[in-house]
């Protein structure tokens, strides 16, 4: 077993979940707020990840992304981006089938938030902006600590999406789970252990973290 | 709460306190209140005012001219009378229209109290209530 | 000067109501809407605030027009410069009693204003706890401070005391009549309870099935005003009882249980919930020193 993948694993999920976090905040505070008809369907877009299978996303994403297709080709001319079998690319897909796992708690708990708060922030003559940061969010701490840790733990548990669009190559695109498959393949089941036992300590460890500090808030956010 | 509409006819101040007259057509009534025409606008003669006094307060005699204090007077005979066992409800009709009496059923059987006696109303000035 | 003209039609739990107000609030005056729940009291007051939009008519005062449904002017309520002080106070859990005052203060404004208020509603030793600490009268002071951090041109209380008890409502009475005087505010106050309303009052509005059916003063309104009977108090029937050919009213009169005499034509629309009002001559008590 070597310490690159794992390594590797960490770096995506610690990315993903901090370009999460910063997206998500915009979209659930709009999807919390909406009364636009288009919110169902932006909502059944963001839950999406949640039932496709991994694959498909991945295998969509190969050919959006393939320098053989237009799209493709028109990133790495114009700004030399290559997405598929990168870094980058794993980071993009990750994001995407993560996306409801950081969005939903968000967006419960500003729903879950009393109406009366931003009504008597805006009366006193406050922005929507600064009562999103200083008195919604702060309100909202296990959710938003709910959201880091899922995202965080479901990214290292991704394999499909990584698969397809990342390949499996060694110090670039090798995670973790990716690399107990190989050396499973290859019936190394010593090095498929050490693997194996490592993300589930990760994962239980970050999930172990969110019950003590919630006291079993994450629950209700659960898929 | 018996109540009867009226003019004011006279006023005297002393000190925070008025002595008020008051025309009920064809009675006069007093009143003493803690009001003077500068803190309250209905105090002026010729003002309409309501005169007020509670059913409790009001006492009963038969004689003609009795020989008390008490400064309103108004003379009448019983319509009703509804007895209980402390107390007698009295309906007396006068002159400015009904007014209701309460009194112990004892004094209404001495002074032999019955519907049609002729009575009069006695109430003190104090407690007559003014409202415009 | 604040004039009110609006409609709204509001959806409620008795079915739709048609409210259509037209008031005038004096500046410096108190002034109150009285009337059952669901006569459209809060609706009125978030209209006011711009977090409800009217359907038609218009709100100005004399420096700025806050509505006008023809002009199409309806500024947000981060322009109207109210304070507001809702039923459930909204203080945010996040903050300390300090930091929630803080938070409502303008860029530019100073700081003492803060200090000044903490002072008036006596919160001192608990200007760093959070609200989550406070009982409900504590956060009803720090609701009402907060509501006068930006000296508003409108106070706003929508039932503000009426979680209370008794003796806190009393208090709070006092709190709110004082700052209403010191910072000269307009302010309009939802309240059910007649001798809340004779305390702050200057003027009143009736509101019933969303329409004003009276407005005076709360004296004349709640009637012996002008009498001269100068013992006088409003209190909540609790019993009617016949007594021989009396009834015997009791009566609840701020802490106390009074009872009195009524004639069988007094008592016979009276029953346990009406408010009433009692007044005799200032001649019949009687006074010893306790």
């Amino acid at each position: 077993m070597e310490w690159g993948p794992v390594i590797l694993t960490l770096q995506l999920a610690a990315v993903t979940t901090a370009i999460l976090f910063v997206l998500a905040i915009p979209l659930a505070y709009w999807l919390s707020q909406t009364r636009s008809r288009i919110k169902p369907f932006a909502e059944a877009l963001v839950s999406m990840p949640l039932v496709l299978p991994p694959t498909v996303l991945g295998f969509y994403m190969l050919l959006a992304f393939s320098p053989n297709n237009a799209f493709g080709e028109w990133l790495d001319d114009r700004f030399g981006i290559r997405l598929v079998f990168s870094f980058s690319g794993l980071v993009l897909a990750s994001v995407l089938y993560s996306l409801p796992f950081m969005v939903h708690p968000i967006q419960s708990g500003l729903s879950a938030l009393p109406q009366a708060l931003s009504e008597a922030a805006y009366v006193l003559g406050k922005s929507r902006r600064t009562t999103l940061f200083r008195v919604l969010l702060p309100n909202i701490r296990p959710a938003m600590l709910t959201g880091i840790v899922l995202t965080f733990a479901h990214t290292i548990g991704e394999f499909g999406v990584v698969l397809m669009i990342g390949g499996n190559i060694p110090g670039k695109t090798r995670v973790a789970s990716i690399a107990v498959y190989d050396e499973v393949e290859a019936l190394r089941y010593m090095a498929a252990h050490g693997y194996s036992l490592v993300l589930l300590g990760i994962s239980f460890g970050t999930l172990l973290i969110v019950y003590l500090v919630n006291g079993g808030y994450l629950k209700r956010f659960s898929p | 709460m018996n109540s009867f509409s009226g003019h004011i006819t006279g006023i005297r101040t002393h000190d925070a306190l008025a002595l008020v007259t008051v025309r009920v057509d064809p009675h006069t009534f007093e009143a003493i209140v803690i009001d003077d025409p500068e803190t309250s606008a209905y105090l002026r003669t010729n003002s309409p005012v309501q005169v007020q006094f509670k059913e409790t307060e009001v006492i009963i005699t038969t004689a003609k001219a009795p020989v008390v204090s008490l400064r309103n007077r108004i003379e009448g005979h019983i319509s009703a009378i509804e007895k209980g066992r402390l107390l007698s409800r009295l309906t007396i009709q006068t002159a400015i229209g009904n007014l209701v009496s309460i009194i112990s059923t004892d004094a209404a059987v001495e002074l032999g109290l019955e519907k049609n006696s002729p009575v009069t109303a006695m109430v003190k000035l104090n407690e007559i209530i003014l409202a415009p | 000067m604040i004039d009110i003209r609006i409609r709204k039609n509001l959806q409620s739990a008795q079915g739709r109501m048609d409210l259509h107000l037209d008031m005038s609030l004096a500046a410096g005056q108190f002034v109150t809407l009285f009337g059952a729940s669901g006569a459209g009291k809060t609706s009125t007051l978030r209209m006011l605030c711009g977090l409800m939009t009217p359907d038609a008519g218009h709100i100005t005062t004399t420096q700025k027009t806050w509505f006008d449904h023809r002009r199409h002017i309806n500024l947000p309520p981060q322009q109207r410069n109210i304070g507001y002080v809702s039923q459930d106070y909204a203080l945010f859990p996040n903050m300390t009693v300090r930091k929630n005052l803080e938070f409502a203060l303008d860029k530019k404004q100073s700081g003492t204003i803060v200090d000044e208020l903490i002072d008036i509603v006596e919160l001192g030793e608990l200007q760093y706890r959070k609200p989550g600490m406070l009982s409900g009268g504590q956060q009803q002071r720090v609701a009402l401070a907060r509501a006068l951090v930006r000296k508003p041109d409108l106070l706003l209380l929508d039932e503000p005391l009426s979680a209370l008890d008794r003796e806190m409502r009393e208090k709070l009475q006092q709190y709110i009549l004082d700052v209403h005087r010191k910072y000269q505010l307009t302010t309009l106050l939802i309240s059910h309870d007649v001798g809340e309303i004779m305390k702050l009052s200057d003027r009143l509005y009736e509101i019933q099935d969303g329409r004003i059916v009276r407005e005076g003063t709360p004296a004349d309104i709640f009637g012996l005003g002008k009498s001269s009977a100068r013992f006088r108090f409003t209190g909540e029937v609790t019993g009617v009882q016949k007594a021989d050919i009396v009834y015997i009213v009791t009566l609840r009169i701020g802490h106390d249980q009074v009872k009195i005499i009524a004639d069988p034509s007094e008592a016979a629309d009276l029953q346990p919930g009406d408010k009433v009002a009692v007044a005799s001559k200032a001649f019949n008590p009687v006074i010893r020193k306790i």
